[in-house]
């Protein structure tokens, strides 16, 4: 199998056209640049999570643990040591990966599965939250007030837009370059039933820990991104409920989709925010009332997701 | 600190530490049997706990009793709700990907979550004066009468579920099921039949769980985050099984917690799942797991 | 194969097409903002109505401050525009508000901030009570020069260097500082000797921060710290932490909780028989407010606590805000309600100021800055001040109150029910603090 075919590669290339597209159309207005540059990254986050949940099937519910853990790591370097971001968010990914791989190993040699293994990965984030606190306290760390692109926190919110962009696409070539190789073959496998992948021997822990390794690498390095569209950084960023919502709209977009993916990040994040600020101070709770209505609607009726939905409509192109 | 007051502590932790993993079990027991008999993944498992919470704050407020007497009162119209969600929520999703179970729960948690922030707003709601409020000496140790009555409502609630699960016909039926699906099937089992018990009776001892709570503590709409994650840590742990196993499991929670808090409260939970994480790395399935 | 005849080709067509055209279009638009056209403006237009942002957690944990915050605003707005006319140095211009809510993460709160400022224009923004978001939402108004002023109390917010930041209401560090003077206060009047001391605090940085003065001042006042406990304010158990007390058995115990770990804390320590010469609360949040009473009962009678605003106090206006606002909405206004009162009448003050001083660009964010940075508002010159704790608003360089002060309620039996009331600085009228706790 060719590994990028043109037309993934025409697909990529419109995709971008829309993007960039977007992003000078709404140059003009901070609010709404702001709110497409957090779907972007959020969207980041949730490709790379395809990587672990989409293709290879394991139920991962650490990505904000990942994010945490690499964000912090370039922060810090960048605090403590002067280490530029452009270069410490790679120390940020290797963390990431190492511990991922510290627990990966044990977790999948052991047969870690299914349920089991989703509430480890979420029990990892509390244990980080709890263990920052404890070692580091509760307080807010502020990024140093320097910016530029070898700091990745440029001056304005287009910029930030189009480092994200960047970084995505990367995620996006990396997902198809998986996808379409004799990894991504194995994976696949996996997911579909791991136990006659292993009746025909495949190396599943080999590839699984492989798939885990890039796709923490990737959380971890983008987790920095994250930090600078807080401006700071505590215990809290070890969130249970976001790498949760990373998971689901993995789920929701269709598992091993990665237009699936993007595309249910971006439409349920920018959902989101509409009903947060058109309702949120109307009637409190009633937008996150609605997001949950339409979590159980996308579940029940369309298990397959948004991929299920693009094939339909694909199909109907191509006729 | 002497060691003889270390030794007190230690003691005093591990006792408060039983009488918690006991009120754990009956929290967890729920999505136990929600789990082991359906295979249903239920991340909406604490909110559906804060919502008979709230139930039962009601009916005391209102009729100005105890919390464990309302409780006995809200048991069976949570079994008919609990009919109601598996037939309207639950049987659509069954059989579906883990995942999706998942966000479809996560869905009706937010929902569940939203409903109460609307209707009862954020405040704390508690009943002021419960009947076992107070506590008493034993020697150099405190025994808290609501952790104590909690703790023995548990366990009698959890042997009469253990007795229902080997002796009755649909508890035999359930545990078939856990067992073998398919089999059961086979053995001309009515599945749907024992799908739609099993949640109604699962909501049920949601309500106990709740109830015990209210005796004990207050109720929030965000009341579901404290007991979801070590409700499944504690099913997870023990493993598809016995009732017998899931008590077990849960006071070694509740121990780890007690004495974790010794450390610091502010890790007590990454104590409890920093064990969770070791355990299962030797009991990939489960400490008890007969599946 | 035949040949298939695909629409793609044509749909891709259209799609770039108007990507392209959009992107022109804004971007064309962001250079146009860059470099603003010059405009002729013989005479400065007539402010109609000034529109202040507001952004409040109205979901998720801390949905309680905001919802009363918002509550109070409303009052204070109409109170404005109908009773005193409007801001009369801009020719009565109306106050209007828009509400954002905060949602539950930094990120949500700076896109608060990023629509009022770029939807709205407002030019002050008042929250976000948290002190996180408010961090983020912070950056977001001081590069846009926007005046900020917030309710959230925790310390570091003042030290960011900001220009465009102002705080009325008392940091966090004062309220650990007062429940500890007013301790010692009442333990001197009361001829009894504090030795020793026990603090537990919730673990956020707020919960952490106000125990951090309170320690503090316990250290510099020659009092022992047996214990400085943290928790998470979700804790389920509180057995763990009463029997440590116990252990210890200190003096007195200063608790700075959230809510629920609150009402646990207090009926966990009454079962226990805790009984202390004293349990004293800091922080503003617990023990003390109408919904905690209502859920622990007696077991939080002549417990105290810390409120960056004092309900009580007799000054007129006071009074009479608190009356309408309970006739509005059923309840007494507690510390999120208070803060937005005095701090949005001094925005009041600040606007009239600002209109005095500067008639022709009143709004304009350096202008507006040096109108708060000149207010000097005490209880006759002023609404503001009238609700204060302590009488008294002047602002340091660093946005925070010179003046800054909070008040000490606490729960007794009135009548044969539980009330708070206020005992420390001024006791209010019939009622004086009861100290020690009787029983001890």
């Amino acid at each position: 199998m060719e590994l990028f075919n043109r037309e993934i590669l025409l697909a990529l290339a419109i995709f971008e056209i829309l993007v960039l597209g977007l992003g000078f159309a709404l140059s003009g207005n901070s609010y709404l640049m702001l709110l497409a540059a957090q779907v972007l990254l959020f969207a980041v986050f949730v490709a790379t999570w395809n990587i672990i949940g989409g293709l290879t099937g394991q139920l991962d519910l650490a990505s904000s643990a990942y994010m945490a853990l690499g964000g912090i790591t370039t922060s810090l370097l960048w605090m403590r040591l002067g280490v530029p971001p452009l270069l410490g968010v790679f120390a940020g990914g290797a963390v990431a990966m190492g511990l991922a791989v510290l627990i990966g190993l044990p977790t999948f040699r052991f047969g870690v599965k299914e349920v089991w293994y989703a509430l480890m990965t979420a029990s990892l984030v509390v244990i980080l939250n709890n263990l920052f606190r404890y070692t580091m306290g509760p307080w807010d760390f502020y990024l140093p007030s320097k910016w530029g692109l070898i700091y990745l926190r440029p001056r304005t919110y287009f910029e930030l837009f189009l480092i994200i962009d960047v970084v995505l696409v990367i995620v996006i070539l990396v997902n198809v370059y998986i996808s379409n190789s004799k990894i991504g073959y194995y994976l696949r496998s996996i997911r579909e039933d791991e136990l006659a992948s292993e009746s025909i021997g495949i190396d599943t822990r080999s590839y699984k820990l492989r798939a885990l390794a890039i796709y923490s690498f990737i959380t971890g390095a983008a987790g920095f991104l994250q930090i600078v569209i807080y401006s700071s950084f505590s215990y809290r960023l070890f969130d249970t409920s976001l790498a949760i919502s990373i998971a689901i709209m993995g789920i929701i977009g269709g598992l091993g989709s990665i237009s699936g993916s993007i595309a249910s990040a971006v439409i349920f994040r920018t959902l989101g925010e509409y009903l947060r600020s058109s309702l949120g101070g109307v009637f409190p709770g009633l937008d996150l009332l609605l997001y949950g209505i339409m979590l159980i609607i996308v579940g029940v009726l369309k298990p397959e997701g948004l991929a299920g939905l693009f094939n339909q409509v694909r199909r109907w192109l191509g006729k | 600190m002497t060691p003889l007051d270390l030794l007190v502590a230690v003691v005093q932790q591990v006792v408060d530490g039983v009488f918690l993993g006991l009120f754990y079990a009956i929290v967890a027991s729920g999505l136990a049997l929600i789990f082991g008999v359906m295979d249903i993944i239920n991340f909406a498992h604490g909110d559906l706990i804060m919502i008979s919470a709230y139930f039962t704050w009601l009916l005391s407020m209102n009729l100005n009793l105890d919390p464990l007497l309302s409780m006995l009162l809200t048991l069976p119209i949570l079994f008919l709700i609990g009919l109601g969600i598996q037939k309207g929520l639950i049987n659509p999703v069954l059989g579906k990907e883990p995942l999706i179970q998942i966000a479809v729960t996560v869905g009706l948690g937010f929902v569940l979550q939203n409903i109460a922030l609307g209707y009862f707003k954020a405040e704390p709601k508690g009943y002021p004066a419960p009947l076992f409020s107070g506590g008493f000496n034993l020697g150099p140790f405190v025994i808290y009468e609501s952790k104590l009555v909690s703790a023995m409502v548990s366990l009698a609630v959890l042997i009469l579920l253990s007795r229902f699960l080997a002796k009755t016909k649909l508890g035999l039926a359930m545990r078939a099921v856990t067992d073998d699906r398919a089999s059961a099937m086979l053995m001309g089992i009515n599945v749907g039949r024992v799908y739609l018990l099993t949640f109604a009776i699962g909501m049920v001892l949601i309500g106990v769980a709740a109830g015990l709570w209210m005796e004990m503590g207050q109720v929030t709409p965000y009341l579901g985050t404290s007991f979801s994650l070590v409700s499944w840590v504690a099913v997870a742990l023990a493993g598809l099984g016995s009732i017998q196993g899931l008590i077990i499991s849960a006071i070694i929670i509740g121990v780890a917690q007690s004495l974790g808090s010794l450390i610091s409260p502010s890790i007590q939970m990454a104590v409890v799942y920093l064990i969770f994480f070791f355990i299962l790395w030797f009991k990939p399935r489960g400490l008890f797991a007969r599946r | 194969m035949a040949s298939k005849r695909s629409r793609i080709p044509l749909i891709i067509a259209i799609i770039v097409v108007i990507a392209v055209i959009a992107a022109g279009l804004g971007y064309y638009y962001y250079t146009s903002k860059l470099s603003p056209t010059p405009t002729i403006t013989p005479t400065t237009p007539k402010i109609e109505k000034v529109v202040i942002g507001i952004v409040q957690p109205l979901t998720g944990n801390y949905a309680i401050f905001g919802q009363e915050a918002v509550n109070a605003a409303k009052l204070v707005v109409d109170i404005i525009n109908n009773e005193l006319g409007g801001v009369r140095s801009l020719g009565g211009a109306k106050l209007d508000i828009v509400v954002e809510d905060a949602g539950t993460s930094p990120e949500s709160a700076r896109l608060a901030a990023e629509k009022l400022i770029s939807q709205y224009h407002v030019p002050i923004i008042y929250g976000a009570y948290i002190s996180r978001f408010t961090l983020a939402m912070g950056t977001v108004t001081e590069q846009n020069k926007v005046i900020l002023v917030t309710d959230a109390l925790v310390d570091d917010l003042s030290r960011q260097g900001w220009m465009y930041f102002f705080r009325v209401a008392p940091q966090a560090s004062s309220h650990g500082v007062s429940a500890v003077d007013f301790v010692l206060d009442e333990a001197k009047a009361h001829n009894v000797t504090i030795r020793t001391a026990v603090i537990i605090n919730e673990d956020s940085i707020f919960g952490t921060t106000v125990s951090n003065g309170a320690h503090l001042e316990l250290a510099k006042k020659g009092v022992e710290v047996l214990a400085h406990i943290s928790y998470p304010y979700d804790i389920t158990d509180m057995s763990p932490i009463v029997d440590q007390i116990k252990r210890l058995n200190p003096d007195i115990i200063i608790a700075i909780p959230y809510f629920s770990d609150g009402v646990l804390f207090a009926k966990t320590a009454k079962a226990a028989g805790l009984n202390p010469v004293f349990i004293a609360g800091a922080g503003a949040c617990g023990f003390t407010d109408p919904d905690s009473i209502k859920a622990a009962g007696d077991a939080v009678l002549y417990y105290t606590n810390t409120y960056s605003y004092n309900p009580a106090k007799p000054t007129d206006w006071n009074q009479k805000l608190v009356k309408e606002f309970e006739r509005r909405y059923g309840k007494m206004p507690t510390e999120a309600a208070g803060e937005m009162f005095y701090s949005l009448f001094t925005i009041y003050e600040a606007l009239e100021k600002a209109g005095q001083m500067f008639p022709d660009d009143p709004l304009n964010p350096d202008h507006l800055r040096q109108a708060f940075l000149s207010l000097d508002l005490n209880e006759s010159n002023s609404i503001a001040a009238q609700l204060y704790p302590t009488g008294r608003i002047k602002f340091a360089p660093n946005g925070d109150n010179l003046y800054a002060g909070t008040a000490v309620l606490q729960v007794q039996l009135i009548n044969g029910t539980l009330t708070p009331v206020v005992v420390w600085p001024q006791p209010q009228a019939g009622v004086q603090a009861i100290f020690p706790r009787p029983g001890t």
